[in-house]
């Protein structure tokens, strides 16, 4: 799981990871998403006057934490009259399981 | 209409509904077992373009990792055999030809997806289960045509029945009994009668939320199961989805691990992925 956020370039640095393509003026593509800095892409970006970069960062623990319980919540939802029923229980257990695992 | 529509009502009226494209019902009577002619039949279907592009799309998507892509029907035959392009074809024809899309509050894109996701967890299940995977995909696409054949024919109840299913928080089955004295399982079967499928499908159709009165050793518990399944992995994406009541001793029959019923769900997310394209 991980989340995007704009950057301005002085705060870049090598070993970030690029969540959009960074784009010229003219919507000529410099250097493509997913890809991981280095100095010479961030010096050549200050000669080319880039001002921000979309930054692809790690989700938080405390996001991770909360989407659990958002997709728990959800999941218990959808058991809402079945939760306690004999024939339920394998699959909402696994369904859990195998959700929450998803998110990793 | 006044009083209370009878099934022989909505079997009278069936006739309404939308034509299946002539090469589905053709494909449909592949099924019970009539030799088919692949070559003419890959043919006919490649005629729809609608259908064929559909079928393509799924044919080239990752699921099935083909080293090169397929551009015709004809080789989508050859390279993945006349079995899985059938049904593929049934689901694009099914889907295309009945979309029910006329009444308030009925949603046939979330419908769809839920009846796709179903199609895709029955075959899952046949893998591990040892049970034919093509009789068990049709009968999951069509486990819920009869809703579809009631939304059409008597769109105002539906609604009405929505409606109800959603104030009380219950199942729509419970109400589509009480407004119409029948539900939807009965309708399908009716109407899966008329198209001469076969009758393990009908079966299925018949008795998937009452597994336990299908034929012994039918597909009835396999669809009770992969329909529960759909709903779990939420591919409806409805606010009230609802798990519907699974038969404790039918589940427990199907002998499903907990590493089979992981492996089942990972499986149905996967060919979901792909299959969902036939939706457009």
């Amino acid at each position: 799981m991980s989340e995007t956020r704009t950057l301005p370039l002085a705060q870049a640095l090598p070993g970030m990871l690029l969540a959009a393509p960074v784009l010229d003026a003219g919507g000529n593509v410099l250097l493509p998403a997913a890809l991981t800095l280095t100095e010479n892409h961030i010096e050549s970006l200050h000669r080319r006057g880039i001002a921000t970069l979309a930054i692809s960062t790690p989700a938080e623990p405390v996001d991770i934490a909360r989407k659990r319980e958002e997709l728990r919540a959800r999941v218990m939802h959808i058991f809402r009259h079945t939760v306690d029923d004999p024939g339920s229980q394998a699959l909402l257990h696994a369904v859990l399981a195998f959700r929450q695992e998803q998110l990793k | 209409m006044s009083g209370q529509p009878t099934l022989s009502d909505m079997l009278a009226r069936i006739q309404r509904l939308p034509a299946l494209p002539a090469v589905a019902l053709e494909l449909l009577d592949t099924l019970s077992g009539s030799d088919p002619d692949v070559t003419t039949l890959a043919r006919r279907i490649a005629q729809d373009q609608a259908i064929a592009a559909r079928v393509l799309r799924v044919a080239n998507s990752p699921f099935y990792g083909l080293q090169s892509r397929v551009g015709s029907i004809h080789d989508a035959v050859v390279v993945l055999g006349f079995s899985t392009v059938r049904s593929l074809v049934l689901a694009a024809a099914v889907v295309t030809g009945l979309p029910g899309d006329h009444c308030a509050g009925f949603d046939p894109h979330r419908f769809w997806r839920h009846v796709m996701g179903t199609a895709v967890a029955a075959q899952s299940l046949a893998q591990r289960l040892h049970r034919p995977p093509e009789s068990l995909f049709v009968a999951g696409l069509l486990h819920d045509i009869g809703r579809l054949a009631m939304v059409s024919i008597y769109p105002e109840q539906f609604a009405r029945a929505l409606v109800i299913a959603r104030e009380r928080d219950c199942s729509l089955r419970e109400v589509e009994l009480e407004i119409f004295g029948f539900d939807h399982t009965a309708v399908g079967a009716a109407l899966t009668l008329r198209w001469h499928l076969p009758e393990e499908i009908i079966d299925a159709l018949a008795y998937h939320h009452q597994p336990e009165l299908g034929a012994p050793g039918g597909l009835a518990p396999i669809i009770h199961y992969a329909d529960a399944i759909s709903t779990a992995l939420d591919f409806e994406e409805a606010e009230d989805t609802l798990m519907p009541r699974l038969h404790p001793a039918t589940i427990d029959a199907l002998g499903l691990g907990w590493q089979s019923l992981t492996e089942v769900l990972a499986d149905t997310r996967t060919r979901f992925e792909s299959y969902r394209l036939l939706l457009g």
